[in-house]
């Protein structure tokens, strides 16, 4: 479903992603996994349109999108969440929600109905709220939600558009133990239609939540495999998992 | 939270009948005064759903409210046409030339586009300023009020003519409010947020930002088109970029984003202006320092005062009640 062919990018001097290229077929749950500065988010954000390669190509389905801005490849049945949270803080939960499915179902442009009006729309935030866990803090406005709650939020608004191919930035980041299992639950029970792309620090999450690993170093790709390989590797047990010690302790 | 929904329109309401109870009052100079007010409030909302709502602060807001002004003068005056046609011809040419400028000014972002459309507006000033067919900087004279006289109405009559314009305040309000209120006005609000995450959830963020500059504008020189008729002699101060600060000041004053206040900014700002220059030639600086203390303490403007203030009173009268049921359950 989401396809990338050697990619490449730097800032400067500094080169972020070298010679990347991945396949996420639809059903598929695939993990990037690689310490702080590996380049995952980078590697996101030229998927997701935000950034330019300066090689390689990127596919939605049959398409090409790698001239594609954000927003027309969202179109395409592209969605992400973000690292940072992202979310539209003057609002409440719903508003957030609300405005998801404005553009997710593109009625943007209708401006005589009443938003209030419209059944379809606060039915789709009911669901999507209960499926992230906020169904009791629909009507709470969003910068006085817990960071939690916001990471929630933040994936809440990527699934609002019924997305095809889902990119998923760190979305346990700072959750609580229990906010963490429902994430990974909802993660999990998500649609087989749609295919997942997570980038997660925790290996042990990884390890039991995708069926596919990556794993960056430097922006470049260590290895490829099943979990039960990525585990069992050498290089990643010296490189990564080495290198995720070392940083614990600093 | 829901009393504060419904507390801007009862603000509106109320803004609406003073100035309805002014009109009562009102001898020639007060009904100029009114017109005037009525026209600002009109084009300081247009500002308002640009700056306030969407986030786009421009400073060449008042080359569309020029341009709505000019050519209905133009048709009107020079052209001879019909000035209810020439309104509407007026209004349409400011929204297509705002859809072209718009178009272009919503590449940028930030300061750069406030500095872009303070640079489009100037150009229009000289353009204006330097044409004359145009007047030049004599302005344009004998430009006609729309001729009501079918249905009986003059608009020739001062009173008569500050009283539809402030109806139409009112009208262009409630049109407004049901807009904001569709999902059109919520991909507004949602644009000023944060326009980076519309951008990643599907929307185009350009188109939307250029069709508000648009509609924005139409409703600017449809505020033209009634300045015109009101002074019924234009100049090409109309289209400076100290007019299109003045708008801007009407609207924070008032409160940004809030529709009810660039109606109060208007008014304020109008009446302040007229009152203190007969009182002082320091009229300026007294503005100024009020200006100052509305900003200041970070309210939004005076609605934003107003609003803190409902809040207080509401909050106290909650805890009197309470109160007043606990020393009952008590008596109980
Ligand atoms: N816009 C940019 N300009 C310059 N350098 C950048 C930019 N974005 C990222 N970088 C650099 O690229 C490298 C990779 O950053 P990236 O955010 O992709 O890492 P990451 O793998 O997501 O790390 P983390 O686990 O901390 O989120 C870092 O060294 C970062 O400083
Ligand atoms: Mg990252």
């Amino acid at each position: 479903m989401l396809r990338a062919e050697r990619i490449f990018k730097s800032f400067g001097a500094l080169q972020v992603t070298k010679d990347v290229s991945l396949e996420v077929p639809t059903g598929r749950r695939h993990a990037i996994i690689g310490p702080n500065g590996a380049g995952k988010t980078t590697l996101f954000n030229l998927l997701a349109g935000e950034l330019l390669p300066d090689e390689g190509r990127i596919l939605i389905g049959e398409q090409d999108v790698t001239r594609f801005a954000p927003d027309r490849r969202a179109r395409r049945g592209l969605s992400r969440s973000f690292q940072k949270n992202n979310l539209f803080l003057s609002g409440t939960v719903r508003d957030n929600l609300v405005l998801a499915d404005i553009v997710a179902q593109g009625y943007g442009f209708h401006f005589w109905r009443r938003l209030s009006d419209n059944r379809s729309a606060q039915e789709k935030t009911a669901a999507i709220a209960e499926q992230i866990g906020l169904a009791e803090l629909l009507d709470h406005g969003v910068s006085e939600l817990s960071y939690g709650a916001q990471r929630q939020l933040e994936v809440g608004l990527a699934l609002m558009a019924a997305p095809k191919v889902l990119l998923l930035d760190e979305p346990t980041s700072g959750m609580s133990p229990e906010e963490t299992g429902r994430m990974l639950q909802l993660i999990d029970d998500l649609p087989r239609d749609l295919a997942v792309l997570l980038i997660e620090h925790d290996m042990d999450l990884v390890f039991s939540h995708a069926d596919r690993i990556t794993v960056l170093n430097y922006g470049e790709i260590l290895m490829e495999g099943t979990p039960q390989e990525v585990r069992g590797s050498d290089i990643v047990q010296e490189t990564y998992l080495g290198g995720k010690t070392a940083q614990e302790q600093c | 939270m829901r009393s504060l929904i419904s507390f801007r329109p009862a603000l509106a309401a109320l803004t609406l009948i003073t100035l309805l109870i002014s009109w009562t009052n009102a001898e020639y100079f007060g009904m100029e005064i009114l017109a005037e007010i009525a026209v600002l409030a009109l084009l300081a909302m247009s500002l308002d759903l640009l700056a306030g709502y969407t986030g786009l602060v421009s400073l060449g807001h008042a080359a569309l409210f020029g341009c709505g002004a000019y050519s209905f003068a133009v048709f009107t005056a020079i052209w001879g046409w019909p000035a209810s046609l020439s309104m509407a011809a007026a209004t349409l040419l400011t929204g297509l030339v705002s859809l072209v400028v718009g178009a272009v000014v919503t590449r940028v972002q930030g300061i750069f586009f406030i500095m872009i459309t303070l640079a489009i507006g100037e150009m229009g000033y000289e353009l204006v300023f330097k044409t004359r067919a145009l007047g030049g900087d004599d302005g344009l004279a004998g430009i006609p009020r729309l001729d009501l006289s079918a249905i009986g109405v003059d608009l020739n009559d001062p009173g008569i003519f500050a009283l539809t314009l402030i109806l139409l305040v009112a009208v262009v309000y409630l049109l407004l409010l049901r807009l904001l209120g569709s999902p059109y006005g919520a991909v507004l609000t949602g644009l000023h947020d944060n326009a980076g995450r519309m951008r990643a959830l599907g929307l185009p963020v350009q188109l939307y930002q250029t069709s508000i500059f648009a509609f924005s504008g139409a409703l600017a020189g449809f505020a033209g088109t009634l300045s015109a008729q009101h002074t019924m002699f234009i100049a090409p101060q109309l289209l400076h970029w100290t007019t299109s600060g003045e708008v801007l000041v009407i609207a924070i004053l008032g409160g940004l984003g809030t529709l009810v206040g660039p109606i109060i900014g208007a008014a304020l700002i109008t009446l302040l202006r007229h009152e203190l220059s007969d009182l002082t030639d320091y009229w300026g600086l007294w503005l100024g320092l009020f200006l100052i203390l509305v900003v200041m303490g970070g309210k939004n403007g005076v609605v934003g005062w107003l609003e803190a203030g409902w809040r207080f009173v509401a909050r106290r009268g909650a805890q009197s009640k309470s109160t007043a049921r606990r020393s009952n359950d008590a008596a109980g």
